[in-house]
């Protein structure tokens, strides 16, 4: 068996008194697209944060191709090949568009040229070269999500987190997006981790999911299987509709 | 980079020529005073533009770099080494202080870091002015770099070099991938970290450079007025003229720490002979006027509006 | 050992003084989250409200700081509304800026009408001293600490009791739960920037027996009293007056021991050490 691209082994993280993510363990596989999901609450973000190097593990450890990452700084983990995107968008609103993605092109160049081809060419991609020249001040928010994708992609990462990418989101422009997601492969990303609570695009483009629940790990298998199970029936609707699932 | 549309090379060239030949047109020592005095804020001001203007940490501490370049300097050269020596191990001294005072500081956000920069430079002056090495609060005494008769032309002169110096790293900064990094700390720091960029190690990168320049900037002031004392030299006045002339002028914009060290300056000495004392009544109306309508301040407001950005 | 408790006495003394100061910036910082850089500078108008009405009514100073606290609060309601409005929702820095400009305003203008001589105020209570055992201490500072205890204690009350003290902690918890709640946010932070200043007057008219008034005076006691918010832990109203207590001992210590030009440099090397041993809480921002 080949090592999983990323393998998160019994992570745990508490917040004061709090556990945020008790015991997890899952993995991505090279070429694989998974998502996370669960209640509001569940830990899903923490987990994030954990593998991106923002939190470290109070217990656990995380692997990157075999490699233990548990104590990286979130810089160290994007040289590594972590990209991420984040929940609440964070453009760097002085700069234009074609500037924020240089940002992450900037991890393999010092050259301001060579980075700017190398952000024209992402921009492509994603369908908002026309954009480039604007600041991204008050731009709206589907550009501003799929900004966020463009400057994680341009750090050329192995695995790309995108926390809730397409929340927020008319279901138009989810879909598009959600198409371009799934061409990530393209530009060199071998696996495409997600956090999402739009579960008509986790449904269509995840090959596996994890289901969190307070912290814990209740479920994980294909998204058509896993939404049949009682218990994720039950973290998400409550026990009264339990019986639903039989 | 749109705020580098202005750069053009050969016209800053004919303006750094027409400041200098001021020198040769302008035999009084009080224009010529006057003159130095601008200038040298226009270099530190784009000393504090890299901190405070691209990386975005607004410091009120930089006193602390300037007076350790003017005492460093001054105690250097009583211990008979050479000047030139001295001058440059002044700036050594500053890198230091700016190596320990950055590790701590940068470790604070928003508010407390610049209560904790403005708190470093206040042990510095307050240590210096109760230390007998340093001379007290009377102060020491610093040997002029220049001899002959034409002092403030000189003292002038290399104000003009430490300007063009600090602007030309000003225009590296704004071009390269430094200056992107710094304005992405600015900016958001988890956004900066999320594409790699450390950014502990490069706000400290940028201070180390601010400290050097704040430092020959404090040395030549010292050396052209011949004395020191702390409250003329370590006094947070320095630090806020820094800050205001960069503000007024637009932090983060190349041409804003030179506008706005031509328009204080400019102010001060104006408003110098009515108010006396209370010179700094007018830096406060200025301030308060540009928060309340320029926040930008001149050349970023400027730029904004007939530059895009 | 009496040398000691001596000191220590006299570092209540100031720090009950000092107490008001710290709440009254706490009340502006915690509340507002205004960085007010001029609390130095409404605490000098304060000593100079209170020397005025001395020098020219012949009222006492332990009267005229009760005009000095108000006159701040009035005045505090003009300098809140047309210039720490505009700014509050702006980033710290500018706050920063303001508030500098304001205390350069301040300062210079007392300049200007005042001139830069120093000022005394003569009150036979300076030159008392009371004795309590083996202790002393002059009148004035007696009564300035009893007044100051009384005040302290009321805003106590205020804080944690009366409808507004409590509207006013909601709003330091969490702004946007407390409009959510119903709280005017906009009065109440208007009330308590008001407050915050008035109490830094007072302190200034009580501090007025006990200091020479020039017209930087006030200069040293805002970075103080950033010093006391931080110790006494960001924001807390309690703690500020804590800090307060604290900073005027250590102060007395130092002076004892060190000597009376260090006293300074050891608040602002307390503070730094607060700050780099203790981040958490006194960061900015807190990491998700």
């Amino acid at each position: 068996m080949t090592t999983p691209l990323l393998e998160l082994r019994n992570v745990s993280r508490r917040f004061g008194g709090l556990s945020a993510v008790k015991n997890v363990s899952f993995a991505i596989g090279k070429g694989e697209i998974l998502f996370l999901i669960g209640p509001n609450g569940a830990g899903k973000t923490t987990v994030f944060n954990l593998v991106s190097g923002f939190l470290h593990p109070d217990e656990g450890s995380i692997h990157l191709e075999g490699r233990d990452i548990s104590g990286v700084a979130p810089h160290e983990a994007a040289r590594l090949g972590i990209g991420r995107t984040f929940q609440l968008v964070k453009p760097l609103s002085g700069l234009t568009v074609r500037e924020n993605v240089m940002l992450g092109a900037f991890m393999h160049t010092a050259s301001a040229g060579r980075a700017a081809a190398e952000a024209g060419e992402i921009l492509t991609f994603l369908q908002m070269e026309h954009l480039a020249a604007q600041p991204a001040r008050g731009l709206p928010l589907a550009v501003l999500k799929r900004l966020e994708l463009a400057r994680a992609l341009a750090t050329r990462p192995k695995l790309i987190l995108l926390d809730e990418i397409v929340s927020g989101l008319t279901s138009g422009e989810a879909v598009t997006l959600a198409g371009l997601i799934q061409r990530l492969p393209e530009r060199g990303v071998s696996a495409v981790g997600g956090v999402e609570h739009v579960m008509q695009v986790v449904m269509k483009i995840a090959h596996r999911v994890v289901v969190l629940d307070y912290g814990v790990k209740i479920a994980e298998g294909k998204p058509a299987d896993v939404v049949r199970l009682p218990a994720v029936i039950e973290a998400y609707l409550g026990p009264k509709y339990r019986e639903l699932a039989q | 980079m749109s705020s580098m549309r202005g750069w053009k090379p050969w016209a800053f060239a004919a303006a750094v020529l027409a400041c200098g030949s001021l020198a040769l047109v302008a035999r009084n020592d009080y224009v010529l005073q006057v003159l130095f005095r601008i200038v040298l804020f226009a270099g530190l001001g784009l000393a504090w533009n890299l901190v405070g203007g691209f990386a975005g940490q607004l410091s009120l501490g930089h006193a602390a770099f300037f007076g350790a370049g003017a005492y460093g300097f001054a105690l250097l050269s009583a211990a008979s080494i050479p000047r030139w020596v001295a001058l440059f191990l002044a700036a050594v001294v500053a890198a230091a202080f700016a190596g320990i005072i950055g590790r701590i500081v940068f470790r604070l956000r928003g508010p407390y870091f610049t209560l904790a920069t403005i708190a470093f430079a206040e042990v510095l002056r307050l240590s210096v002015t109760n230390l007998k090495l340093t001379g007290g609060a009377i102060g020491l005494s610093t040997p002029a770099l220049f001899s002959g008769r034409s002092l403030w032309g000189m003292l002038y002169l290399s104000a003009i070099a430490l300007a063009v110096t600090a602007f030309v790293i000003n225009v590296y900064v704004a071009r390269s991938r430094f200056g992107y990094y710094l304005m992405a700390i600015r900016e958001d720091e988890e956004t900066a970290s999320a594409v790699g960029i450390d950014t502990a190690s490069y706000k400290l990168r940028s201070l180390l450079i601010s400290a050097v320049l704040t430092a020959l900037g404090g040395a030549l002031y010292g050396s052209a007025f011949q004395f020191i004392v702390p409250d003329s030299v370590l006094t947070i006045d320095i630090s806020l003229q820094m800050a205001i002339v960069t503000m007024l002028g637009g932090a983060g914009t190349l041409y804003g720490p030179v506008v706005g060290a031509i328009l204080l300056l400019g102010a001060a000495e104006v408003f110098k002979n009515q108010f006396q004392e209370s010179h700094l009544l007018v830096y406060g109306i200025l301030i308060v006027l540009v928060v309340l309508f320029l926040p930008e301040g001149v050349v970023g407001g400027l730029q904004r509006r007939f530059g895009g950005r | 050992m009496i040398v000691f408790f001596q000191a220590c006495l006299n570092g209540m003394l100031t720090g009950a003084l000092y107490a008001l100061i710290g709440m009254g910036l706490a009340l502006i910082f915690g509340v507002m989250r205004i960085v007010n850089f001029a609390h130095g500078a409404f605490l000098m108008v304060g000593m100079y409200v209170s020397y005025v009405l001395f020098d020219h009514f012949g009222i006492d100073p332990y009267l005229g700081f009760i005009a000095a606290g108000l006159f701040l609060f009035l005045f505090g309601q003009l300098i809140y509304r047309f210039l720490i409005r505009p700014v509050r929702d702006r980033s710290d820095f500018m706050q920063i800026l303001m508030t500098t400009g304001i205390a350069l305003i301040l300062t210079d203008g007392a300049q200007l009408i005042f001139g830069a001589d120093y000022h005394q105020v003569n009150i036979p209570l300076v030159n008392r001293t009371l004795r309590f055992g083996a202790f002393a201490a002059t009148a004035a500072s007696m009564l300035s600490f009893v007044i100051a205890a009384v005040l302290i204690a009321g805003l106590y009350l205020f804080v944690t009791r009366s409808l507004t003290g409590r509207a006013l902690r909601a709003i330091a918890q969490n702004t946007e739960v407390a409009s959510l709640v119903g709280i005017d946010v906009t009065r109440i932070q208007g009330l308590s920037f008001c407050l915050g200043i008035a109490l830094a007057g007072i302190a200034g008219g009580l501090l007025l027996p006990a200091l020479y008034l020039f017209p930087s005076v006030g200069d040293d006691y805002t970075l103080k009293a950033f010093v006391m918010v931080v110790l006494g832990g960001m924001g807390s109203i309690e703690g500020a007056a804590l800090g307060g207590l604290l900073l005027g001992v250590s102060e007395s210590l130092t002076s004892l021991y060190v000597g009376n030009q260090w006293a300074l440099a050891v608040d602002f090397a307390v503070f730094l050490m607060v700050l780099s041993l203790k981040p958490s809480g006194i960061l900015g921002r807190q990491r998700a």
